[in-house]
This record gives C-alpha cells, structure tokens and sequence, in this order.
C-alpha cells in the first residue's frame, strides 16, 4: 500500500529521477529545476581540507595488516558492568559461603569430635550455671577410650549439680535386640533405672531402641563409659549436659527453715491461747504453713533427687538409618567423591543464584538509566534545532 | 557529509570542524556498527548530526545562512541572469527555512541520501521522510514564486 497520495509520490519521483540524471515530464519542470538549483548548491567543502580529511580517514580505518596484533578481547573486564558483575559475585560468594558456615556451625554443636569435647568439660566452674558437652565419632573407627572416657564430671565442692547425657549407638539391623539387653544389664549394675524403653527389632534398617535412664549421678561417668563399650555397638554421638541448681536448691532451704520456724512460733502461740476464736485462728494459720512446709519439702526433694540422679537418654539405630548414617570409613570411594561433587554444585548454583539476583535488578536499573540519559541527550539535541 | 553540515550549521569553518569529529566518532564507534540495522552512510550521518546538533547546542546561535558570492557569479556567467535570479531566490528561501527543514534539504539533495538512509538519520519512518522532503519542497516553491 503507497502511504504517499498522488502529489507525493509523483513529487518524489520527480526529485529522485532528476537527481539521477533523468528526463521528466514538462509539466514537472519547475519541480526539476528546483531540485537540481538545491543540488548545485551543495557547499563544496576546500580542497586541503578534503585532502587531509581523506588522509586522516584512509590511515584510521585502514584495514590492520596481518601483522597487526589483534585487538584485545578480554578489554571488556574492565568496563564498569564488569566490574559490577565481579562484585555481586563475590557477594554471593560470601552470602552462600556464610550460609554454608552457618549451618555447618550449627551441626557441629551436636558433632564435636572427643577432644573439643574433652575442651568444653570444664563445666564445673561455679559461675557457670549450665554446660554440655558433646562427642561424636565414626562408628567403627571409634577409639574405645575416646567415647568411653568417663563423662565429664563437675568438681561438685559443695555444689548441687544436676548431670545428663545422651548418647546415641548404632548397631547392626540384627543385634538392636542383643545391644538393648546389654543396656538393661549396665543399668542394673550401676544401680540405675530405666524409667522407659521402646525397642523395634527388625532385620533391616528400621530396628530401633529409645530408653530413658536414671543412674545414680555417682555412677554416670561408669555408666556412660559402659554403654559407650557395648559389645556390637558404636557411639554415633554422646552429649554430657551439666546445670548448677545450687541457688535454687538453697532458696527452697530457706523458705522452708522459715516456714518451720513459722510453725514453731504458731504452735508456742497457740499454747498460750485462751478464747476459742483465738485457737480456730491460730488452727487455721498452722495448717496452711504446714501444707506450705510439705510443698517445699516436696521441691526439696526433687531437685536432691535430681541431683542424686543423673537422667541418660539413650537411642540405638541400626545402621544405614537415614539421619543416623554409619560411615563406611575415611578413605577415598567413588560415592564420596560424587557427595562432594554434588556439594560443589550446589554450592555453584547457590552462587550463581544468588549473583543473579543482584545483577538482574541492578542490570534493569543501569539499562532503564542508560535509556533515559539518551533519551533526555538526543531531546536537547533537537531542541538545538529549534534555537535556530 | 560536508555539504550537509555545512548547511545545517551555516558555517564553512565549523562545519570543517564537525566534520572531522564525526569521523573520529565514528572511528572509535566502529565496533558498534550493526549493518542489520541500516547501511554505513546512514549511520556515519547519524553521528555527524549529533555532533553538528552538539556544536549548535554549544553555540546557542547559527550564523547568517552561507553565501558563496564567487559561486553566485560563476552561476550569473554561465546560466544566464534568469537562472541566477531564481537562484538567489532558492538560496533566499532556503536561509528562510526552519532547521528542521532545511536539514531535510541538506540530508536530500547536498548529501544525496536516499529516503530510507534520511530516515533512518532523523529517526522517522520512511513514509514520514517521503512527506517532509514534499512538504519542504512544496513550501520552497511557493517561497521562490513569490519572491519572483
């Protein structure tokens, strides 16, 4: 479709074919002679001029000789969007490596190899008023005297010390029967209850046990080292805890010397009381601060049992439990080396996410003002033409 | 590329100028030439019309429209004193013009760009050049008729 009407279209044919040098119609003569009067006056620029622009313009793009070495092509490092390209990806380098940190930081507080356990032992301080130390080890390379030490005991010079422990052992799908019964039998020896249990035996990765123990707090440190050397059995992870309830024990002492004194005066009144309404009252107060006594009495009683028993929690896994792996070992297999290829490319991907999501934003922003500065550029550019 | 500029700024020695800084221009943009969108000339005219709209934005002023006496005279020896007045009256009504058209003349028949590179310079369609170029002419015409 000619977007031109007639005029124009035969008006540019007449220009365009005048131009090149051919016949037109008479009727369009004025019109061809105007074109050729605005073509012969076309500025002719000076002949130096010329000379030197054409030389300045042969020499600068002039095509580079074969022994003209290439230019550069990694230039384009330098520019400013590659500059902000490097710095988003050390961004993400950092966000993604802390975050690594970060969780591997919080699985190691249950997984400490023994001899940072042996560091963190030192919970007896009397100022420290909670501690726990925890261990863990390769299943079968397990040094029998690093787990099986004895747990970390507080120096306990007149403190009351509530001690815990949990261990965790894995075994063979086969002998979660065989290592359970070992643990009752450790119990029994050190004196100790098992306030619960729950064992699944079966042929295959499932077979579970879970006990709750309670082992005089005097015998924790042979007991942890007795389960720790269950025949068939290898420690997956142990945690010794320890909380300094001496404060507590202490308040609880002397609200109930107090209330006994209470009593004792009560009674002495009550002795000397003489009118029935005097007694009834007196009756009253001496029963509620004897109620008050056995309460405090009772609290006292649970927190020396706390301290006189040491609660251990106990869980045994058959081996290949997913959440409880056993290593096969630290040498060098294939599986291991595609766990850590794996870990690579995660770690590559998160990286390359996370630099995404800060190029494509910032990339969006410089574009849109990169746009805009032109635009506004080229805007004023045609206003020039308007001051004319 | 001369002429074009010459005549957009009315300015021989300026235009010179300008000239040669379109072409450094484009020597240090040449890699950013893509010929998918448009051919070299239409591109090299696009730089020289940022810098010729760059130096009359520095200037804030054009000088008087260029006359050239000796051309005029040639002209008057060799044409005739009929084509030399109709001359003097294209060069009159051409000064008249606003840039805007005068920068189409320049672009049409001094540099002799086809419609499309003119175009693809001003940054318009092709129709809309067409329309310009017989707008500008129209105008010319009637411009010399009543001047004569």
């Amino acid at each position: 479709m000619n977007p031109f009407d007639d005029n124009e279209t035969i008006s540019l044919e007449v220009i365009d074919a005048t131009l090149a040098g051919e016949a037109v119609q008479p009727e369009y003569a004025e019109l061809a002679e105007l074109t050729l009067i605005l073509a012969g006056q076309r500025p002719i620029p000076q002949e130096d001029f010329t000379t030197a622009l054409d030389e300045q313009v042969a020499r600068r793009f002039a095509r580079p000789s074969s022994r003209t070495p290439r230019p550069v092509r990694w230039r384009w490092l330098f520019t400013p969007g590659a500059a902000l390209g490097a710095l988003a990806a050390v961004v993400a380098v950092i966000v993604v490596a802390g975050g690594i940190a970060g969780s591997d930081k919080s699985s190691s507080s249950a997984k400490l190899g023994p001899s940072a356990s042996g560091s963190r032992a030192a919970a007896s301080a009397p100022a420290v008023a909670q501690s726990s130390a925890s261990a863990s080890a390769p299943a079968q390379r397990q040094s029998p005297t690093a787990v099986a030490a004895p747990a970390p005991a507080p120096t306990a010079t007149g403190r009351q010390i509530v001690q815990s422990a949990q261990l965790s052992l894995s075994t063979k799908p086969t002998n979660v029967d065989g290592v359970a019964q070992q643990v009752f039998d450790v119990i029994a020896a050190q004196n100790g209850v098992v306030r619960s249990s729950q064992v699944t035996a079966a042929n295959n990765a499932n077979g579970y046990a879970q006990f709750q123990l309670s082992v005089p707090s005097s015998n924790l440190g042979q007991t942890m080292a007795a389960l720790s050397q269950l025949h068939g059995a290898n420690v997956v992870s142990r945690t010794d805890s320890t909380r300094d309830i001496t404060q507590q024990v202490g308040g609880v002492g002397m609200r109930l010397a107090d209330a006994r004194a209470l009593h004792r005066a009560l009674v002495r009144k009550l002795a000397s009381a003489t009118t029935t309404a005097e007694i009834d009252g007196l009756n009253g107060q001496i029963g509620a601060v004897e109620a008050r006594i056995a309460r405090l009495q009772t609290s006292l009683r649970s927190l020396h049992r706390q301290v006189n028993l040491s609660d251990i929690s106990l869980t045994i896994n058959a081996a290949m439990v997913p959440g409880h792996p056993v290593s096969s070992g630290g040498g060098f297999t294939l599986g291991k080396a595609a766990h850590d290829a794996g870990r690579v490319l995660v770690v590559a991907a998160g990286v390359a996410l996370v630099a995404l999501a800060v190029l494509v934003p910032l990339g969006i922003v410089i574009a849109l003002a990169l746009w805009i500065a032109h635009a506004v550029r080229q805007r004023r550019r045609e206003q020039a033409l308007d001051l004319v | 590329m001369y002429a074009y500029v010459a005549t957009l700024l009315c300015d021989r020695a300026a235009a010179e100028d300008v000239t040669a800084l379109a072409f450094e221009r484009a020597f240090r943009r040449r890699r950013t030439f893509d010929r998918r969108r448009g051919e070299e000339r239409a591109w090299l005219f696009g730089i020289a019309r940022n810098a010729a709209l760059d130096e009359l934005r520095r200037r804030k002023r054009v000088a008087a429209l260029m006359t050239d006496p000796e051309d005029a005279s040639a002209a008057v020896d060799e044409a005739g004193p009929d084509v030399a007045l109709r001359r003097t009256a294209v060069r009159e009504a051409l000064a008249k013009l606003p840039a805007r058209e005068r920068e189409v003349i320049a672009l049409k028949f001094h540099a002799g760009l086809r419609n499309a590179e003119l175009a693809r310079v001003l940054g318009i369609s092709e129709s809309a050049a067409g329309t310009l170029i017989h707008r500008t002419m129209q105008k010319l015409r009637k411009a010399c008729n009543e001047s004569l």
